[in-house]
């Protein structure tokens, strides 16, 4: 009975893999950028690669503030981060480096249908980010932890408005 | 037909079975609905699905009757034979889960750990929230196995509708109600297949196993 249990799970086990390698393969935002690439594609692809040092950084910093005794050094380091790459956003977005660009762009068009309103949303980010810069940078933990929340849901407010929820 | 038919009405699936079944329905889909804009509950939903599927893997080898793995996990050839004839209009006889069924059934269990085991390190997109385990992996690494999360969750609607059309296509067409069964525990059989119980202490040992090992993971590890 044993080895007709075993072919069962060696096929749910196959299932359960497969399903993840195909979403890894499929998922993947490891395409390189092409030789040759126009300005905007390069955009897109430097915005790209700033995005994931912004969220690496908010990452490391939120992980910090998780532990008992945070290191206000380490947090410090990747609140300036943020503020600094948060101050620089505005400037990832140029006319025509969307999916025109790069079709895995998850830039939705709105960020240039709605240049005012985008706009907004970047300087209440900036805003956030440096108020939560500034308590970092004062040693203030636990006012350190309540402006994470408001930096958040600022990142959250813009991916919700202007960026593709899912892209595949 | 066979409800016409003599036979008697015996016990199938027992309670745990039961009820691991309908909490799955409820908490899958709420899970779906609370990845919107809920993720605390999101998260909470995600312990408790560990927690069932450990229970009903424990359940599979520590349970009886219906419940153990070794009485529907079959070989190739039960599988092929059984699915020679399954497009036959007569009703199903089989006293728990059919040859097919159990790939199906082992799928959906591999395919829940998949999913809660990768939200456990799943990042989101705002590197604010994240699984027990997510300070664990990198931001990239995080995104990665979130998109992996997402993938497998649509893999896990594919493998719901197949089992909700199998079940449609076992009342319509072989005229089994199989969804009674698993309501009331009872479906009636041309003899009695004689499922007995398993031991309280067994149920409670697994409930306690489960639980304990989902609140653990709901930790991060870490006490």
């Amino acid at each position: 009975m044993a080895f007709v249990m075993s072919k069962g799970w060696a096929l749910a086990l196959a299932i359960g893999i497969g399903g993840a390698v195909g979403a890894g393969s499929a998922f993947a935002h490891d395409d390189k950028l092409p030789p040759n690439a126009s300005p905007a594609t390069k955009a897109a692809y430097a915005r790209h690669d700033n995005f994931r040092k912004l969220g690496g950084a908010f990452k490391t910093m939120n992980d910090e503030l998780k532990k008992g005794e945070p290191d206000k050094a380490v947090v410090a380091t990747n609140a300036r981060t943020v503020a600094t790459l948060a101050g620089q956003l505005p400037t990832w977005f140029p006319r025509g480096s969307g999916v025109e660009a790069r079709p895995m762009s998850e830039a939705r068009p709105e960020i240039w249908r709605d240049a005012a309103g985008f706009s907004t949303a970047a300087s209440n980010l900036q805003a956030q980010a440096i108020k939560l810069n500034q308590l970092a940078a004062a040693g203030d933990i636990d006012g350190v932890k309540g402006q994470v929340r408001n930096t958040g849901m600022t990142c959250k407010g813009c991916h919700d408005k202007y960026r593709v929820e899912k892209k595949d | 037909m066979v409800e016409r038919s003599p036979g008697v009405r015996a016990r199938l699936w027992d309670g745990p079975v039961r009820i691991v079944h309908w909490l799955l329905v409820v908490l899958i889909c709420f899970s779906w609905w609370a990845s919107g804009d809920h993720m605390n509950w999101h998260r909470w939903s995600g312990y408790a699905v560990i927690g069932l599927v450990l229970f009903r893997i424990y359940w599979g080898f520590a349970g009886a009757g219906a419940a153990k793995f070794s009485s529907f996990v079959k070989g190739p050839k039960a599988i092929a034979a059984y699915a020679a004839k399954v497009g036959n209009r007569e009703p199903s006889t089989t006293p728990g889960h059919n040859p097919l069924g159990a790939i199906s059934v082992l799928a959906i269990l591999a395919l829940l750990l998949v999913q809660a085991g990768s939200g456990l390190f799943a990042v989101d997109v705002d590197a604010f929230e994240g699984g027990p385990f997510s300070d664990r992996v990198s931001f990239d690494l995080g995104r990665q196995i979130a998109e992996w999360h997402e993938l497998s969750f649509r893999a896990l609607q594919a493998l719901v509708g197949l089992h909700i059309a199998a079940v449609l296509f076992y009342g319509l067409w072989k005229r089994t109600n199989l969804v009674g069964a698993m309501i009331t525990g009872k479906r009636t059989f041309a003899s009695d297949p004689g499922h007995t119980g398993a031991p309280v202490w067994r149920l409670a040992a697994g409930v306690v196993l489960a639980a304990g090992l989902a609140w653990a993971l709901s930790k991060g590890f870490r006490f």
